[in-house]
């Protein structure tokens, strides 16, 4: 029991004290976080890590903005993309179900790297590169395949006899589609386009390659990319910035964390 | 939909279309557009045109030293991380699996926090801690005696790759220790009362109570981690940049380096198809494992 | 209301027969039940009426038009479910309105019609609850509002009671009949249960493994049963069969086993001396059998002597189950003899009552 408690409080430890560094260093003065012997709490709190982010030589504020209004247009339009797809793949009743499901399943699967080169010269022709447009069709892409497994597994949950009831009122798949199932799989809707956005949010890659102008940046890349230059010591500010980074991702993730599980265990427990 | 008789089904439901459409345009065509430029001498910002080389490209592989480095890396990184991840994970479970009430709820959802930092961060946050001088994990080392001279963990060839899977594992952990206790909790009650009246205890409840109904959850959590892990680009660009050397160089990063660095697209493009085969591989004799047992 | 005409209907799903050579007359507002085990395809076959599945073969139709082809929502019917399927987040008001809002009825007359319809099911307060606060009862009652409001021509229910405790059940059957009796549908019902199809269907088809063995009234079932399936899947507590030997003789054609006698009538007895079978199976319902002293076991026509396997009380009655050389048999008879387990007695009927049937074919022989 003892033993138990004590595992428990290491466990705790372990996970929160990078994310408290992380904060910590955020209100520390330059000077401070790079000090040879590290302080345990800010000695000289300040928040002019926050301020110089907002006001200072960077758009900050335009890779918040670039990767918020990103993130949540792909969320948006991979969730309405990919209810329809995971909707058929559910009921069935087309000869190809079998081979579009495990399609969509090897695209998962796909080194996205890979792809790199030829996407550059697809998006090239296209004239997509360095646009935000290109950001959100790249991100949707990459993450359909798992959107379409996750809403199957809330799909396949709803009963039968519902849409067969629906059926019998005389209404047709689409609307039977609009008006019965996405009704009752709202949370599901939620969680997929809430996993959908952190997996944009986390995407370095991609934006790296393919957007060439820093204002159009994301956080993720821009913070790579400045790191070589203004944050190079700036222990503060690269702390402060990280931390911004890390908190939509992190209120998001919380919002969702349950009916999150549900989504993906739903597949897995279930064999037990 | 009404399950038809085989004659009059359909071949296609056009709901899947637009999904079907973006793959088939975004990866899809550049699949195929990889397989093509493999076989060539492409270098984007070469003064040469491209030329067709056929298979040139794949014996230079087979003699490279660094496609060679950059394979093992992987696997190390891969296999290790989700290995580690998954027996952290269960632990973890396991140890709040009947902690009850607010507290236990609280204990939780706080266990959960390193999946919720962006994979950048990730790195940045441990490449802060991993300091030489000034870093946290060596103030705390060297303040509990347990080394007596700061170590330099991502620039020695040796360290660096540990020092990256420790982050990746640390990120990681929260996936499977969720993924474990929807399981566990899904164990009917049942059975563990009837384990207990049979005196099960301890160890032996874990192992052969427990674990197989966790096999499920930890068959498809370990292959989601594997193939997510195999991608994974943000957290060691941003700390190591695949170095010292290519002590961190994983097969992204490597290719990554290849298409735009070097910009040689037509090599770079040949280590993807390689890479994209032996994933194809290990999925397949993975899951025919997972069927036959 | 709609008369439904099957023939030859046939549906496999891969190398499964669920549904073989089916044939089937349903009249116009007859309250026709499917009844047989689980697995004897009765649903496949009310859904095939639904239009939810497709006939592999054979053909359907509705008041003499095909409608295999016809599209569910096209068909003018109404389905009660045995999960009661009703649309979790809309009102029990939207519910019964959702159908009748597909026909772009005025919003005045849908309230008309779904008022109508609540206040004979009674569940006028209910209107504006949802489905998770309704008890089962209730959420049948609506299920079943859904299906009268949209007044269609044939009425599909699948075992709507199933999922109700016995007292519900018993309430309910006459709920629905009084509700058949003020509309003109034709209804089709689906229960495994044969008491609940005796006392509700106007001609009920007796269904196992995919076909139809019996269609009739409760009547011509209970009384003449076509072969040894409906003669013990129908009637409380069920029938019991003993297998006879066969002797025929110029006078008289009698059954015998071991410590069972039994003496044909004629009619019985003809049937048997056209065919040359050397056994033949004897079913007697329980009712028709009485506890036979020694001297009535001599001269019953109809004389099984046996030992008493168990015994069940069944408030006036009791069950008794005799095991004998050729089977085992129960009799209902009264408690005013007190009967014990291991008892060996004789139980006595009168060739009249018996049914018989072929060995082989297990088909009735009359």
């Amino acid at each position: 029991m003892i033993v138990q408690g004590v595992a428990i409080v290491v466990a705790l430890v372990w996970s929160l004290a990078p994310v408290y560094w992380m904060v910590a260093t955020s209100f520390k003065t330059e000077l401070e976080a790079a000090r040879l012997d590290p302080t345990l709490w800010p000695h000289a709190a300040t928040s002019e890590n926050y301020r110089n982010l907002w006001g200072g030589s960077l758009p900050f504020a335009s890779f918040f903005a670039n990767t918020a209004i990103a993130c949540l247009a792909t969320a948006v339009l991979a969730v309405a993309i990919a209810t329809p797809a995971a909707y058929a793949l559910s009921r069935g009743g087309f000869r190809l179900r079998g081979a579009v499901g495990h399609a969509i399943l090897l695209f998962r699967m796909l080194p996205l790297v890979v792809l790199l080169a030829p996407l550059y010269l697809l998006l090239l022709h296209a004239r997509l590169l360095d646009s935000s447009v290109g950001l959100v069709v790249g991100f949707t892409t990459f993450g359909l395949p798992f959107a379409v497994w996750m809403l199957k597994t809330f799909i396949d949950a709803v009963p039968i006899e519902v849409e067969e009831a629906a059926r019998i009122d005389g209404y047709p798949r689409w609307q039977i589609l609009a008006r019965v199932v996405v009704p009752l799989i709202l949370p599901g809707l939620v969680t997929t386009g809430t996993f959908v956005f952190m997996e944009a949010w986390n995407n370095l890659i991609y934006p790296l390659t393919f957007v060439t102008t820093l204002e159009k940046q994301t956080l993720p890349a821009a913070l790579v990319l400045t790191f070589t230059g203004q944050f190079k010591t700036d222990w503060g500010g690269m702390m402060a910035a990280a931390t911004l980074t890390t908190l939509p991702l992190m209120i998001a993730f919380f919002a969702v964390q349950r009916s999150l599980i549900r989504g993906l265990t739903s597949g897995a427990v279930a064999g037990a | 939909m009404a399950p038809r008789s085989a004659e009059s089904m359909p071949w296609l439901d056009p709901m899947v279309l637009p999904t079907l459409a973006l793959l088939a345009i975004v990866i899809g065509y550049p699949v195929v557009d990889t397989l093509l430029l493999s076989a060539q001498d492409y270098n984007l910002v070469g003064t040469e045109p491209a030329r067709f080389v056929g298979a040139a490209n794949y014996w230079k592989l087979l003699g490279d030293p660094t496609f060679r480095d950059a394979l093992v890396n992987t696997a190390v990184y891969t296999f290790g991380s989700v290995g580690a991840s998954s027996v952290l994970g269960l632990v973890l479970a396991l140890l709040t699996e009947n902690v009850a009430g607010r507290r236990g709820r609280l204990a939780r959802m706080l266990l959960l926090t390193p999946w919720a930092v962006p994979f950048v961060v990730v790195a940045f946050l441990f490449r802060y801690m991993y300091l030489q001088n000034g870093g946290a994990i060596n103030a705390v080392l060297l303040a509990s005696g347990l080394v007596s001279a700061p170590v330099s963990w991502l620039n020695v060839s040796s360290l660096a790759m540990p020092a990256v899977m420790v982050a990746n594992i640390w990120a990681m952990t929260p996936f499977f220790f969720l993924l474990l206790s929807a399981a566990l909790a899904g164990i009917p009650g049942e059975v563990i009362e009837s384990a207990r009246v049979d005196r099960a205890r301890g160890l032996s409840m874990i192992f052969s109570i427990k674990l197989p109904f966790l096999r499920n959850a930890l068959v498809i959590g370990n292959l989601l981690m594997i193939i997510a892990n195999f991608n994974d680009f943000a957290k060691i660009w941003a700390m190591t940049q695949g170095g010292p050397g290519y002590s961190t160089t994983t097969l992204v990063i490597y290719v990554y380096r290849q298409a735009f660095e070097s910009f040689s697209f037509g090599y770079a493009s040949a280590i993807g198809v390689v890479w994209l085969v032996l994933l194809l591989a290990f999925a397949l004799a993975y899951l025919r494992a997972v069927r036959a047992s | 209301m709609a008369s439904i005409c099957l023939r030859h209907v046939q549906k496999r799903y891969d190398d499964v027969h669920a549904l073989s050579d089916c044939n089937l007359d349903i009249a116009n507002h007859e309250f026709m039940v499917l009844v047989g085990p689980s697995g004897s395809g009765k649903t496949t076959l009310l859904r095939i009426i639904a239009g939810l599945e497709h006939v592999t073969s054979g053909e359907l139709r509705f008041d003499g038009a095909r409608v295999d082809d016809v599209d569910v929502a096209d068909r003018d019917i109404a389905m009660v479910f045995q999960n009661y399927g009703l649309y979790p987040h809309m009102s029990v008001y939207d519910n019964m309105a959702f159908g009748l809002r597909r026909r772009k009825m005025a919003a005045a007359e849908i309230e008309r019609h779904v008022r109508r319809t609540a206040k004979m099911l009674d569940i006028e307060s209910l209107l504006h609850r949802r489905p998770r606060q309704l008890s089962g009862g209730q959420r049948q009652r609506v299920a079943l509002g859904r299906a009268i409001v949209r007044d269609p021509a044939v009425f599909l229910l699948d075992e709507p009671l199933s999922n109700l405790d016995a007292h519900l059940r018993v309430q309910m059957r006459a709920e629905i009949l009084k509700v058949h009796r003020a509309v003109t549908a034709t209804a089709v019902y689906v229960t495994h249960d044969q008491v609940e199809a005796l006392t509700m269907g106007d001609r009920i088809a007796v269904m196992n493994e995919g076909r139809i063995h019996q269609v009739g009234t409760p009547g011509e079932l209970y009384d003449a049963p076509v072969d040894q399936f409906v003669a013990s899947f129908i009637g409380t507590p069920a029938m019991g069969f003993i297998a006879c030997r066969v002797h025929r003789s110029p006078e008289s054609v009698e059954l015998s086993t071991g410590s069972v006698r039994v003496r044909l009538g004629d009619a019985h007895a003809n049937a048997l001396r056209r065919s040359d079978a050397d056994t033949a199976i004897v079913g007697i319902r329980p009712e028709r059998l009485t506890v036979a002293s020694e001297r009535e076991a001599l001269t019953a026509e109809v004389a099984v002597r046996g030992t008493v396997e168990a015994v069940e009380m069944f408030g006036a009655e009791q069950y008794v189950h005799v095991r004998t050389d050729g089977g085992s048999i129960t009799a209902r008879v009264s408690r005013d003899r007190p009967i014990r387990v291991d008892e060996t007695l004789t139980l006595a009927a009168s060739a009249r009552d018996l049914h018989l049937f072929d060995h082989a074919t297990r088909a009735a022989l009359r």
